[in-house]
């Protein structure tokens, strides 16, 4: 291992945390609980890191609050659930230590720093109704309202989304129609909270671990950009930084974590790592594939797991703080009824109403043409879904912007004004409306998963909230483009069961910790459920801190026997 | 419908003020995100602003319509976003308190309309407060700054020289701050 140790040291502590997402403050939480002096830095001057971006959901298998409630579950179950998710691109030993401390580690966080989460009612595993070990409800949790007020000074610093509704909860928003009815939402409750600062979703879910450090005394420093990792010959033993021009060198006697995320605003990284071409993303700048850069030096042993490439757009006159394109996902837009997704053929390649299967779709290559024989493609619907849904930000009844998609008449116009084969589109919209009227889409199954439903349906269109015709024009066309998955990556630093980075050698890295994002994603492996990156950022730092500090997990090896690993 | 009262006491004649407040593009510079004022004759106008909100930017044009204008006390006034289904009217007033100083009251109303009024009104539920305190506090700002910036008779250069200049960076600063306030 490199020597590389500096003159002086600038900071002194025991844990370093890079990354102020749920990652690394669970990290330095629990590190300081566990005797250890603790601080975090973060490359941005805002704290929350993606946390705050997403949806906030936490996929926890046997968690208390479902047991409480009655729904049956376990970490066994969770453990098969996710093991067939995988499709072996997995590991299982990586699968049971996740499912098994993501409990333990919600337990921990809402005994020590106040976190107040709950069950997501009537909110499905994805999978739930297609594959055993699935549930209608339970595992998917999200936090209350958290108050932002008691940030003081940090909760102008403390990041939100502009993406997501957070002054509302999923409870909200889903026991109201869902973002298809959004016009039934509690719109009074809304306004409340932006008033008084409640965050919910991601963005609530960062603060609460914002105001955990904040309550400990944890020094966050903001603005202070990670670039190299120190080490003495045998171990890590601390960081090298830049603020404002100059270096500023950190020591961590006892480790460091690295949790900054993944590397989707790279684009060399998404390429060569990823196979993704030309993504926009919806998260900042930052998200470069800092992991890779700091563990590479060390040895650290790179995984990729089967991934997709998503699918989003940008409203004209959007965009982000600093000035860039704000990108927002068609996830929920083209899952909704009389809306449907087609390639440059004019024809359907997927589910529309199930990302995780029709995204699987988006790069697939045809080597006889050397081509993305499914992108471009173009997101259609009529007057209908024009009327009563929003798409994106353009709410429903308002006219599209100008310079967004394209309107007219008839399919067939539709159709030669984006360069598609007129008589496909209409062959395909005609299949498609004939589906609807079945209630059943014999091509890609669009509708069979519940959660499709629950996200991306309408519940009040009959004869199925996934399923309504395109019939009355004008008729429109949104040409969608590649996105990252929100820094969900295909690849990653691998790590041990707690939470230390391995090599290429397959011995872990003294002093070195990767949390969330930055880790191997070999706990899901092909597919994913959402909730599961969040709980294993939050799981991770749980690990890292108490391993750092003296007090491992012995729980993996107490269980693992019984799953015959 | 949303509305909001910010009263704010400037330190300067009423018809000092009433001499800023005349010319619509000083209302429209005054905005915070504001890109470019478009005045289409006395009474009309387009804004060009960038507005923040929860870190998302958007850029809106806003028409804006002079109802009345009432020298040197008051005028009334309504506005319309462009492809935006969002209306509101609003009114500067202005009373003498004293040759120097002048107490300005500016309402703000914001009204959403169609199926979605209700979630307009929401999101400016908490941004409409901020907005007339941040114009009401700039508005301030630039004329007092102004004031001070021109030597009153009598007064000798170097102190003028430092108070406007002081002004200056003072104006400076709001304005990045301003810039990055509302978006947090």
């Amino acid at each position: 291992m490199i020597r590389n140790l500096p003159a002086r040291w600038d900071l002194e502590a025991d844990v370093v945390a890079i990354g102020s997402g749920i990652g690394g403050l669970s990290a330095a939480i629990t590190a300081h609980e566990h005797g250890s002096r603790a601080l975090v830095l973060e490359r941005t001057e805002e704290l929350g890191g993606v946390t705050a971006l997403s949806l906030g959901e936490l996929w926890v298998a046997g968690n208390h609050h479902a047991l409480a409630a009655g729904f049956e579950d376990s970490p066994d179950s969770g453990y098969r659930y996710l093991k067939r998710l995988s499709m072996g691109y997995g590991e299982d030993t990586a699968i049971l230590n996740n499912v098994l401390h993501a409990r333990v580690a919600l337990q921990y966080f809402e005994e020590k720093i106040g976190l107040k989460t709950r069950v997501i009612p009537h909110c499905p595993d994805y999978y739930f109704g297609t594959t055993t070990d699935a549930v209608a409800q339970g595992r998917l949790l999200e936090v209350l309202p958290f108050p932002a007020q008691t940030l003081g000074d940090w909760r102008a610093r403390t990041r939100v989304s502009p993406l997501v509704p957070y002054a509302l909860t999923h409870e909200d928003i889903f026991e109201n129609g869902g973002v298809a009815n959004m016009r039934n939402w509690d719109f009074d409750l809304m306004a409340k909270r932006l008033q008084r600062d409640e965050r919910c979703l991601g963005a609530g879910l960062a603060a609460y671990f914002v105001k955990g450090a904040l309550d400990r005394g944890i020094g966050l420093h903001t603005g202070i950009n990670a670039q190299d990792l120190i080490c003495d010959g045998s171990r890590v033993v601390g960081v090298r930084a830049t603020k404002d021009a100059r270096d500023v060198f950190v020591r961590a006697d006892r480790g460091v974590v690295l949790a900054v995320s993944s590397y989707e605003r790279n684009a060399g990284y998404n390429k060569s790592l990823g196979q993704q071409l030309d993504l926009g993303s919806m998260v900042f700048p930052s998200i470069d594939g800092a992991n890779f850069r700091l563990a590479g030096p060390v040895g650290a042993r790179v995984a990729r797991v089967p991934d997709i490439t998503s699918l989003g757009f940008c409203v004209p006159g959007e965009e982000t703080p600093d000035g860039e394109p704000l990108w927002r996902s068609a996830l929920q837009p083209i899952g909704l009824p009389h809306t449907i997704v087609v390639n440059r053929m004019g024809r359907r390649f997927g589910n529309e109403a199930f990302y995780r299967s029709i995204l699987y779709a988006v790069d697939i290559i045809d080597g006889g043409t050397q081509t993305h024989p499914n992108f471009p493609c173009w997101a259609i619907f009529d007057g209908q879904a024009r009327e009563k849904y929003p798409f994106g930000s353009v709410m429903p009844g308002q006219d599209l912007p100008a310079g967004f998609g394209v309107r007219a008449d008839s399919i067939v116009e539709l159709a030669q004004r984006i360069g598609v084969d007129a008589r496909a589109l209409t062959d395909t919209v005609s299949a498609f409306n004939s589906y609807c009227g079945k209630s059943e889409d014999p091509e890609f199954h669009r509708g069979s998963h519940p959660w499709s439903a629950w996200m991306c349906g309408d519940p009040g269109n009959q004869p199925h909230p996934n399923l309504g015709p395109l019939l009355r024009p004008p008729f429109y066309a949104v040409q969608l483009h590649r996105i990252g998955g929100s820094a969900i990556p295909a690849a990653g630093v691998v790590s041990d069961h707690h939470a230390r980075a391995v090599g290429w050698d397959d011995r872990p890295i003294e002093g070195l910790y990767v949390a969330g994002n930055s880790a191997a994603r070999l706990e899901t492996g092909a597919c994913m459920q959402s909730g599961v990156s969040n709980a294993r950022g939050m799981t991770h730092g749980y690990l890292a801190g108490r391993h750092a500090s003296g007090r491992p997990s012995d729980l993996l090896q107490k269980e693992r026997g019984r799953f015959g690993l | 419908m949303i509305e909001t009262e910010q009263r704010i006491s400037i330190g300067a004649g009423i018809e000092a003020v009433w001499e800023y407040v005349a010319d619509i593009r000083n209302w429209a510079s005054l905005m915070p995100g504001s890109q470019s004022c478009a005045v289409l004759n006395r009474d009309d106008s387009r804004w060009t602003l960038k507005v923040g909100a929860g870190g998302l930017v958007k850029t809106v044009i806003v028409a804006v319509h002079i109802e009345q204008w009432n020298a040197p006390a008051g005028v009334i006034f309504s506005y319309a976003l462009q492809g935006e289904p969002v209306v509101g009217s609003g009114s500067y007033g202005a009373a003498r308190k004293s040759a120097h100083e002048t107490e300005i009251t500016l309402k703000l109303r914001v009204a959403g309309s169609g199926p979605m009024s209700r979630l307009w009104e929401a999101m400016s539920t908490p941004l409409l407060p901020q907005l007339a305190k941040a114009f009401s506090e700039r508005l301030k700002l630039e004329i007092e700054g102004a004031a001070h910036a021109a030597p009153p008779p009598g007064a000798s250069s170097g102190r003028s020289s430092v108070l406007g200049g002081l002004g200056r960076w003072f104006l400076i600063r709001w304005r990045s701050i301003i810039r990055c306030g509302l978006q947090q």
